[in-house]
C-alpha cells in the first residue's frame, strides 16, 4: 500500500475543507455558490489538504431553508436504476436492525442529510422546519401537509410520536438499537396533527445528526398498532419515494416510483432493481459489465479497473463510519496499565498495516473521530503526530521507554492475539504481531476464531487482544465515545474507564459552542491518545463504483458513504 | 430386479439417516451462533441482553433439546415442508425450486459436455495408441484434471470481464423464460465444471477402450471381415462405455460439490451460491436442508448408476 492510495481525491480534501457547519454558516451568508464551485474544483493531489474546523453551530432557521433536493443538469426521467450489493437480512424491520440500505427507499426521515450537495448540509424531509426552544431543551417540527403512506393512509404526528415511543421505550420481545441514541430524550409529544416536539433532558448539539441515519425512519402509527409494534415480519407501507412490488430472497428487489410522492418533482426513474449481489469482485465486475448500474463498494482490483475505465464507468473512495480495531482487554494485566496500551499505540505502524490489509479493504488512517466528520483531525495534522505518522523511530523509543517505566522493558509473552478466520487473522493479525514482537518484544499467539464468534468472546471479555471490526452511524464522538470508551459504556467491553475522558465527554455531549466543542472533542483525543482503550488501525474507505448513465447522487463528492435512499438519481440514456 | 430395487433402497434408508444426524449436528458443534450474525446487522450500536437473545433463539426454535429439535426438522421434512430460512424467514422449499433447475442445468450440461469431448478423446486416443494425437491428448487430460474447476471459472470470468466486458448474467433467467438468456448464464460454469470432467472422462474412456480391444472378441470381429468402424462403434464403444457410466454417475455427484465453488466464482445464484450463502449467515436449516437435498440426489444418482449397468451390460442381472 503506497500513500497514494490512502490519500483522499482532492473533491473530499476539498470537501473537508469546507466542513458541513462551515458551509451552512456560509450558505447563510450567501456564500453557497463560491463554496460549492470550490468543492467539485480541482485536479487530484497527492498530500490532503487539513480541514477547516469548524466554527459555527448550524442555525436551524438555515438549515430548514436549505430547501429540497434537486439535482445538477437536466434529469431525464424514466429507466430503472439496478444496484449491486447484499440486500439479504433478517427481517424488515429497520428500527430492530433490518437493512436499511434496501428498506430506506420506500421511508422518510424527519430530517436527512442532503443527497445532492454531497451529504454536507442536513435538510428537511418529513418535517417541514424546525425550532430548538431555549438552551437546546426541546426541537419543535413542523410537519411536513399532505403526506400520505403506501396505503394511502395520511401521516400526521402522532406517528412520529408513536415511531419514536418505540425507539424510546419498546415494548416487550421489541429490540431497539437506535435506544442508545436518544438516552437524552425525556419525550416526544404531538402538539397538534402537523408539529411534533422532542423534550430533551439535556441538550445536544448533533441531535438533528441523529436524525438522519438511514434507520431513523418513521413507521405509521396504525402498522406498529396493526402488527403489536413489531415489524419484523413486514414490510411495512412507507412514505417515501418508492414502493415495494416484489422480493426474491437472496435474489433481488423490486421497487417502483411511488406516483403519489410529497415531492412531485422526485424520483426520476421508474424504479429501482436492488441485485443481491454479495461478493465485492461480483459487485465490481457487474458495473464494469453493464449488469448493474451503481454499486456502494467494490472489490479494490475491480475499482481499480473502473478507473482505468472513465469513458463507461466512475469511481470514488469515500470515508467510512465503521474500521478495523485492536480491542484491548483492560481488565487484565498489563493491559491495565495505560503506559502498556500507550506504547501498542506508539509502536504499531498504521501504515503497515493498512498496506498488509491493502489487497482486501482501504484503510483510512483516521484519529479516533472519523473522517467524514467536521471535527476529524486533518492527515496532515495526522501525518505528524504521533502513533499516526508514518516516520516510527521517535514513536518506537517512547514506545520503548513506556514499556521500561511500566516493568516491562524486557517486553511480554504469552499474549493472546485473537482473530477472525480469513483476511483478518491472516493479514491484520500477523501484520499486528510482528510489529509487536520487534518493537516492543511482545511475543503474541494468534488464536483463529470463526467471525460469528467473536462478539460473544468480546461480551464475555474472552480475550486480551482481539482484532475486529466496529462501527457507528453517526460520527460524532459524543454517541461513540459513551457506547465505547465511557466508564460503563453499554459496548465498553474492554472496560476502559478514564475519569477525565469521561468528564469532558460529558461536556461534549451538551456545548453547544461549536468552537469551545472543537478545542473539546481535540481535547478529548489527546486524552485517548495519551491513554488509549484499545488500538485503532483505521477506518476503513468504500470504494462506489457507477456507469456514467447515472447522475444526481453526488458520488463524485460525498463527504462520508451512506448506503441509503437514491430518489435524485436519473439516468441519462445517452451518455 | 425389483427386489434388488427395494434392497438399494432400504440401504438408501440408514444412509439419509446417517446424513441427517451428522449435518444436525455439525451445524450445531461447528463454531459460530447465528443469533450473533442476526444481530450484529444492528449497525453495532446495540447489543442483545441474554433475555432478548433467548427471546429470539425461542423463535427459532433453537431453546429445545437437540432431539426436539431434530424430530421437528424430521417432521417438517417428511411432510414435504422444509422449513424456512433462520436468515430471511423464507420458505426454503421455494428457494430450492426456484433455484434448483439452474443447479441441475449446470450439471446436465456439464455432463453432456464431458460425453461430447471426452469419448471421442478417449475412443480416438484408444485407437490410435503411442501417435502424437494419443500423446497431446493425454498432456490435455492430465492437465485438466489437475485444475481445479473453481481456477477455471475465475480465469475465464477474468478473461470475459477484461477482454469481452461481459460477464454471465447474475440474475436468475430461467431456461423456459428467456432460453438465450439462460445459456449465456449457463454455459461458462457448465464449461469450467464440464473440462475437468471431460479430463476424467476421456482418461476413463481409453483405458476402457484399450482393454476392450484387446479382447478376444474383438479379434474375432476383425478375423471374420468385419470393417473396423464397425468393429469399435458395435463393439469397442458399447463395452467400453461400462466404466464411463460408472464415472459419469459417480462424478455428477461430485458436481454438485464442485456447482459449490464455480456457482461462486460465477455468481450464478444456483443451490451452490445458496448454500455458501447459508454457510456464511450461519442459517442451520437452510444448510441441513440442502445438505439433506444433495445427500439424496446423490443417493438417487448411484442407484440409477448401479440400475443402468443392466440394460449396458445384458450378462449383468440382479435377481
Amino acid at each position: 500500500m503506497t500513500s497514494k492510495l490512502n490519500t483522499p481525491p482532492q473533491a473530499d480534501n476539498e470537501a473537508r475543507n469546507v466542513g458541513r457547519r462551515t458551509f451552512l454558516k456560509m450558505m447563510a451568508a450567501g456564500a453557497a455558490a463560491s463554496a460549492l464551485a470550490a468543492c467539485a474544483a480541482g485536479a487530484p493531489a497527492e498530500v490532503a489538504a487539513p480541514a477547516a474546523a469548524p466554527t459555527a453551530v448550524p442555525t436551524p432557521e438555515a438549515v430548514a431553508g436549505a430547501g429540497m433536493m434537486r439535482p445538477e443538469g437536466n434529469p431525464v426521467r424514466g429507466g430503472t436504476l439496478r444496484t449491486a450489493f447484499g440486500v439479504t437480512m433478517s427481517h424488515f424491520d429497520a428500527h430492530q436492525g433490518g437493512g436499511t440500505h434496501v428498506l430506506s427507499h420506500m421511508y422518510n426521515n424527519l430530517v436527512r442529510n442532503n443527497l445532492v450537495d454531497g451529504l454536507r448540509t442536513i435538510i428537511p424531509d418529513l418535517a417541514e422546519s424546525w425550532e430548538v426552544g431555549e438552551g437546546g431543551l426541546s426541537y419543535t417540527f413542523a410537519l411536513r401537509e399532505g403526506v400520505t403512506y403506501h396505503d394511502g393512509e395520511a401521516f400526521s404526528a402522532q406517528d412520529v410520536v408513536a415511531t419514536f415511543n418505540r425507539i424510546l421505550d419498546p415494548p416487550e420481545g421489541i429490540v431497539s438499537p437506535l435506544k442508545a441514541n436518544f438516552t437524552f430524550v425525556d419525550s416526544v409529544e404531538a402538539v397538534d396533527d402537523m408539529t411534533v416536539r422532542f423534550n430533551l433532558s439535556s441538550p445536544r448539539p448533533f441531535f438533528l445528526n441523529l436524525l438522519t441515519p438511514t434507520n431513523a425512519l418513521i413507521y405509521s402509527k396504525k402498522s406498529l398498532e396493526e402488527h403489536n409494534y413489531d415489524l419484523r415480519e413486514v414490510i411495512a407501507p412507507g412514505t417515501g419515494a418508492f414502493r415495494f412490488v416484489d422480493h426474491l430472497p437472496a435474489e433481488k428487489w423490486i421497487l417502483e416510483a411511488n406516483p403519489d410522492y410529497w415531492d412531485p418533482e422526485l424520483p426520476y426513474v421508474d424504479g429501482i432493481e436492488l441485485l443481491h449481489v454479495p461478493a465485492w469482485s461480483d459487485r465490481g465486475t457487474a458495473v464494469l459489465t453493464d449488469q448493474a448500474d451503481m454499486s456502494w463498494n467494490v472489490a479494490k482490483e475491480t475499482w481499480d479497473e473502473g478507473k482505468n475505465r472513465p469513458d463507461s464507468v466512475q469511481a470514488n473512495q469515500l470515508a467510512n463510519f465503521g474500521a478495523y480495531w485492536v480491542f484491548i482487554n483492560n481488565r487484565e494485566s498489563p493491559f491495565d496499565d495505560p503506559r502498556v496500551r500507550k506504547a501498542i499505540h506508539l509502536a504499531v505502524s498504521k501504515q503497515n498495516l493498512a498496506a498488509a490489509f491493502g489487497t482486501q479493504e482501504l484503510i483510512n488512517i483516521t484519529r479516533w473521530v472519523p473522517q467524514g466528520d467536521p471535527y476529524a483531525t486533518t492527515p496532515e495534522e495526522l501525518s505528524t503526530m504521533p502513533g499516526y505518522r508514518a516516520e516510527k523511530d521517535e514513536d518506537i523509543a517512547t514506545a520503548q521507554q513506556l514499556m521500561a517505566d511500566a516493568g516491562y522493558g524486557d517486553g511480554l509473552s504469552g499474549v493472546e492475539l485473537l482473530a477472525a478466520a480469513g483476511p483478518q487473522g491472516e493479514l491484520l493479525a500477523p501484520a499486528f504481531q510482528d510489529m509487536l514482537k520487534r518493537h516492543l518484544n511482545i511475543e503474541t499467539e494468534i488464536r483463529i476464531v470463526e467471525r460469528a464468534l467473536l462478539g460473544s468472546e468480546q461480551q464475555s471479555g474472552n480475550y486480551q487482544l482481539m482484532v475486529h471490526t466496529r462501527g457507528h452511524s453517526v460520527s460524532d464522538i459524543s454517541p461513540r465515545g459513551n457506547l465505547w470508551w465511557a466508564t460503563g459504556g453499554s459496548q465498553n467491553f474492554g472496560g476502559y474507564s478514564n475519569p477525565d475522558f469521561d468528564a469532558l465527554l460529558g461536556s461534549i455531549d451538551v456545548e453547544l459552542d461549536v468552537e469551545t466543542r472543537v478545542g473539546q472533542i481535540a481535547d478529548a483525543q489527546n486524552l485517548l491518545d495519551e491513554n488509549p482503550p484499545e488500538y485503532l488501525v483505521g477506518y476503513t474507505y468504500h470504494l462506489p463504483m457507477w456507469n456514467n448513465r447515472v447522475h444526481g447522487l453526488a458520488l463524485d463528492r460525498r463527504i462520508f458513504a451512506e448506503w441509503g435512499r437514491m430518489e435524485t438519481v436519473w439516468i441519462d440514456p445517452d451518455a | 430386479m425389483s427386489k434388488y430395487l427395494l434392497n438399494r433402497l432400504l440401504i438408501a434408508i440408514p444412509t439419509i439417516f446417517g446424513v441427517t444426524v451428522l449435518i444436525f449436528l455439525a451445524m450445531r458443534v461447528i463454531p459460530g451462533d447465528p443469533l450473533q450474525l442476526i444481530v450484529s446487522e444492528s449497525d453495532g450500536i446495540y447489543v442483545l441482553s441474554e433475555e432478548e437473545l433467548q427471546a429470539v433463539r425461542a423463535s427459532l426454535g433453537l431453546d429445545q433439546p437437540y432431539y426436539i429439535q431434530y424430530y421437528d426438522w424430521m417432521r417438517q421434512v417428511i411432510s414435504g415442508d422444509m422449513g424456512s430460512s433462520f436468515w430471511n424467514k423464507e420458505p426454503i422449499s421455494g428457494m430450492i425450486l426456484r433455484r434448483g433447475p439452474i443447479s441441475a442445468q449446470i450439471a446436465i450440461m456439464a455432463v453432456l459436455l464431458s460425453w461430447l469431448i471426452g469419448v471421442p478423446i478417449g475412443m480416438l486416443s484408444a485407437m490410435w495408441r503411442n501417435s502424437l494425437m494419443d500423446h497431446l491428448s493425454r498432456v490435455g487430460i492430465t492437465v485438466f484434471i489437475a485444475v481445479p474447476s473453481y481456477w477455471l471459472g475465475l480465469l475465464i470470468i477474468l478473461f470475459s470481464v477484461l477482454v469481452f466486458t461481459w460477464r454471465p448474467p447474475i440474475t436468475i433467467i430461467q431456461l423456459w423464460e428467456d432460453p438465450l438468456g439462460n445459456l449465456s448464464m449457463t454455459v461458462l460454469p457448465a464449461m469450467a465444471l464440464g473440462l475437468g470432467l471431460s479430463a476424467a472422462t476421456a482418461r476413463m474412456a481409453r483405458s476402457a477402450a484399450l482393454e476392450v480391444l484387446f479382447e478376444d472378441y474383438i479379434r474375432t470381429a476383425r478375423a471374420k471381415g468385419l470393417r473396423e468402424t464397425l468393429v469399435v462403434w458395435r463393439h469397442v464403444f458399447k463395452n467400453a462405455m461400462l466404466p464411463v457410466v460408472t464415472t459419469t454417475g459417480l462424478a455428477l455427484g461430485g458436481l454438485l460439490g464442485g456447482a459449490v465453488s464455480v456457482e461462486t466464482a460465477f455468481a450464478v445464484p444456483g443451490l451452490g451460491k445458496l448454500l455458501v450463502q447459508g454457510m456464511t449467515e450461519r442459517d442451520w436449516m437452510m444448510i441441513q436442508n440442502l445438505v439433506l437435498l444433495y445427500g439424496l440426489i446423490y443417493v438417487i444418482i448411484n442407484l440409477l448408476v448401479d440400475l443402468s449397468y443392466a440394460f449396458l451390460d445384458p450378462r449383468i442381472r440382479y435377481e
